[in-house]
């Protein structure tokens, strides 16, 4: 007899909606991904047109990008069009995120909606960023669809559970005291083995006693954070299947993007406890002199966003795997190859292979630095170390021309923090999707 | 007679190994259905294809009028499913359990409390309310987990082996609970391998073996279909009385045998086996009467349902 054929599961609609309101949330999702789809195109566009120009075929279309897409902004055309680019990578992961949030029934999935209308026509008028429109069109269009049903919006069921259970007695708050304890011990052995250092050498600026303090502590965050955001999220999906209660939730009405945004919230909102706890440690720089606001929001930014692609990673391996163990296993090792083996094994690869070349052409020469620039983007630890020194150095939290050594003309280079926040935002929302996508597989 | 899960040649392979093979299923509206079987017989994949946990490789299955491929959402608002493992959180208090269970099936926050309330009580549980859930028994987490599958208010309970591993206070206890849910107009529908639980709640049963559905019907069917034959057995004082007892009914209509048995207490007893309707079987006692024997019982056995199920099952397990 033949059988029937099986719906196709994807994360994009809720599969078969069973009230309107379902049916609602599952057309403002498909909103949500249009958008994020025509934006790829326009980027897939720029990027041609832009390498056509580059590479000579049509010459000198960079100003009239610029003009075209970025039109309200000074300074050099081609940092002008990577600029551009990187705003509607940013759009692109903004609107994955919102479909799922929607999805998920997060009520941050319709005010998110109406804030990313609201900052891309600020970016319209005020640097006349054109490929806005689409992103404002968007936004707009599918935060009208869930507008009419606020009440579709709800708490996660799972976050409240999970937080429900992680805060209870004692163990929360011992656990944030060690935490603390441990940030302060190797703050103040920090200072006291620096500081006779420093004056033995004579240059006892206090400032420089500040930096160094700053640093390590950040330094020590980003180490915490990295073991500790997938040690929370490794467990999240394959713990349920341990307790066997995955059968249980899988029969009720629960979505698979509500059950992952949830365990990704609590998670997540507890490591952003840990970050806020430690700011005032960090701010202990400040009475030393030497670190600027600027370097705490950045340090902030960077460790926030480590916690937050590192914990995606984390639900990834949990969904796919039937063990926590072995989640936890692939998510450190994945997490450890992408951001240190292979960073550091391309570098002496492009080292070895460039070593010998005396005088390389301006082409190659620029490729080489973007690459390395992608390379040191991978890695939180060099992230947060190049953006000080482009910071301490060249005064650049953004934008700047890199002078190439080869015939001194110039290439717009960004500060190492933004392409490292895009690329980990861009891959933290793709997990989040296949990581739904794997909750939905019904067994075979 | 109205079904409200219905399966039709519903197949599940793993690889070569078949767990369930066109196996047809109908449970009535209202009904308690017993879904009887050895280990290993396929109840539990049965029940995780009925409540769209795993795909079946063939054959259709429709749950409260929903298929469970097509749309496995509509039939999970339908179904309440306790597995046969409890699944304990820790770090969990016993109305938070419920509470979020309940949010699971998206009733608003407003209305849940009174739910839980209404749900312990049922159960009777409330006493036990801001205990961990880790730190219930056994019959009461089976029982809590009875009243998390009540949350939505389903039409349909899904319960496997709900009973199992409980001591017999707490196996009463939740056969009662059964009995009380199905006056309240759900459907139950439970797997088990004690008989004795089937018998006394069902009021239908399905037995399965090695995949196959050996035998489904209304327990009055099933025993008439399955055990044709009445049993009746007459008490009399002596060894005398009986031999007069076989000779005059073994020539009465509708009689297949009669054959004296073991004597009870010191009083000799005569069975007969017996085709025919309840007229007949009073017919039969006039006559003894009416021949000045001293009956000192007449009385039909039921046939068990453990006799039931030896004659349908073969003793195969796959």
């Amino acid at each position: 007899m033949a059988q029937e054929t099986l719906p196709t599961q994807g994360v994009n609609t809720i599969i078969e909606a069973i009230d309107p309101r379902e049916a609602r949330l599952g057309r403002a999702a498909a909103v949500f991904r249009w958008g994020a789809l025509a934006n790829g195109v326009v980027v897939a566009l720029i990027l041609l047109i832009a390498l056509l120009s580059g590479l000579g075929v049509i010459p000198g279309l960079f100003t009239a990008m610029h003009q075209l897409l970025l039109g309200r902004t000074a300074g050099a055309d081609d940092a002008a069009v990577a600029g551009t680019v990187l705003l509607i990578q940013l759009n692109i992961t903004a609107l994955m995120v919102l479909m799922v949030g929607v999805l998920a029934r997060e009520i941050w999935g319709m005010l998110g909606a109406w804030l990313l209308a609201l900052v891309n026509l600020v970016g319209l008028f005020a640097l006349g960023f054109t490929p806005a429109l689409l992103t404002v069109i968007t936004a707009v269009w599918a935060g009208v669809v869930v507008g009419r049903d606020v009440r579709a919006f709800r708490l996660n069921p799972v976050m409240l559970k999970e937080l429900r259970g992680r805060m209870r007695g004692a163990r929360a708050f011992v656990v944030l005291t060690v935490y603390l304890g441990l940030m302060s011990g190797l703050t103040a052995l920090l200072y006291l083995v620096y500081t006779p250092a420093s004056r033995a050498t004579g240059s006892a600026a206090a400032g420089e006693v500040g930096r160094v303090l700053f640093m390590g502590i950040v330094g020590i965050e980003l180490m915490l954070i990295i073991f500790i955001a997938p040690a929370f999220t490794a467990g999240a999906i394959t713990g349920e299947r341990e307790r066997q209660t995955y059968d249980l939730l899988q029969t009720t009405l629960l979505s698979s993007s509500s059950f992952v945004i949830g365990k990704l919230e609590s998670a997540l909102s507890y490591v952003l406890l840990l970050l806020l706890a430690a700011i005032p440690l960090q701010s202990i720089a400040f009475l030393f002199g030497g670190v600027t606001e600027l370097e705490i929001i950045l340090s902030f930014v960077i460790l926030t966003v480590t916690g937050v692609a590192l914990g995606t990673i984390g639900i990834y391996f949990s969904a796919a795997a039937s063990r926590t163990l072995a989640a936890s296993v692939r998510t450190y090792t994945s997490t450890l190859v992408a951001t240190f083996a292979l960073p550091l094994v391309l570098t002496i690869v492009l080292d070895i292979l460039t070593g010998g070349i005396r005088t390389l052409s301006p082409v190659v020469e620029a490729v080489l630095t973007y690459i390395d620039d992608i390379l040191v983007s991978l890695n939180p630890i060099a992230t947060a170390l190049n953006t000080q020194s482009l910071l301490i150095n060249q005064q650049e939290v953004g934008f700047w021309a890199h002078t190439l050594a080869s015939d001194g003309s110039t290439i717009p280079r960004v500060s190492p923090w933004i392409s490292f926040t895009i690329i980990y935002l861009v891959v933290g929302a793709i997990l989040v999707v296949l990581a739904i996508r794997r909750m939905h597989q019904v067994e075979e | 007679m109205e079904l409200i899960i219905e399966t039709k040649n519903l197949k599940k392979r793993y690889g070569k190994f078949e767990a369930v093979g066109n196996l047809s299923l109908e449970v009535p509206v209202g009904s308690i259905y017993g879904f009887v079987g050895p280990n290993g017989a396929g109840k539990t994949t049965t029940m995780r294809m009925l409540t769209t946990l795993t795909r079946p490789t063939d054959g259709q299955a429709w749950v409260a009028g929903h298929s469970v491929t097509q749309e496995p959402r509509a039939v999970r608002r339908a179904i309440g499913y306790m597995p046969d493992e409890f699944g304990v959180y820790d770090d969990m208090r016993v109305w938070e359990y419920l509470d979020f269970f309940a949010a699971c099936y998206d009733i608003p926050e407003s209305t849940r409390r009174g739910l839980i309330d209404d749900l312990l009580e049922l159960v009777d549980l409330n006493h036990r309310r801001e205990d961990m859930v880790d730190k219930l028994s056994r019959g009461m987490k089976q029982r809590l987990s009875l009243a998390r599958t009540l949350a939505h208010d389903p039409q349909i309970l899904i319960l496997d082996e709900p009973a199992s591993g409980l001591d017999p206070r707490a196996r009463v206890e939740i056969r009662e609970l059964l009995v009380e849910l199905a006056k309240m107009g759900k459907t139950i529908f439970f797997s088990s391998h004690i008989l004795a639980d089937v018998s006394e709640i069902c009021t239908h049963i399905g037995i399965i073996e090695a995949g196959q559905m050996v035998a489904q019907g209304s327990m009055d069917e099933m025993r008439h279909q399955l055990m044709p034959h009445r049993e009746i057995v007459v008490t009399v004082r002596d060894q005398e009385t009986a031999d007069r007892v076989k000779s005059l009914v073994g020539d009465a209509d509708g009689v297949v045998s009669a054959s004296i048995i073991e004597p009870k207490s010191g009083r000799s007893r005569v069975r007969i086996d017996f085709i025919g309707d309840d007229d007949g079987v009073a017919a039969l006692n006039q006559n003894l009467h009416a021949a000045g024997i001293a009956v000192m019982g007449f009385t039909e056995e039921t046939k068990d349902l453990e006799a039931m199920f030896m004659r349908v099952t073969k003793g195969m397990v796959t």
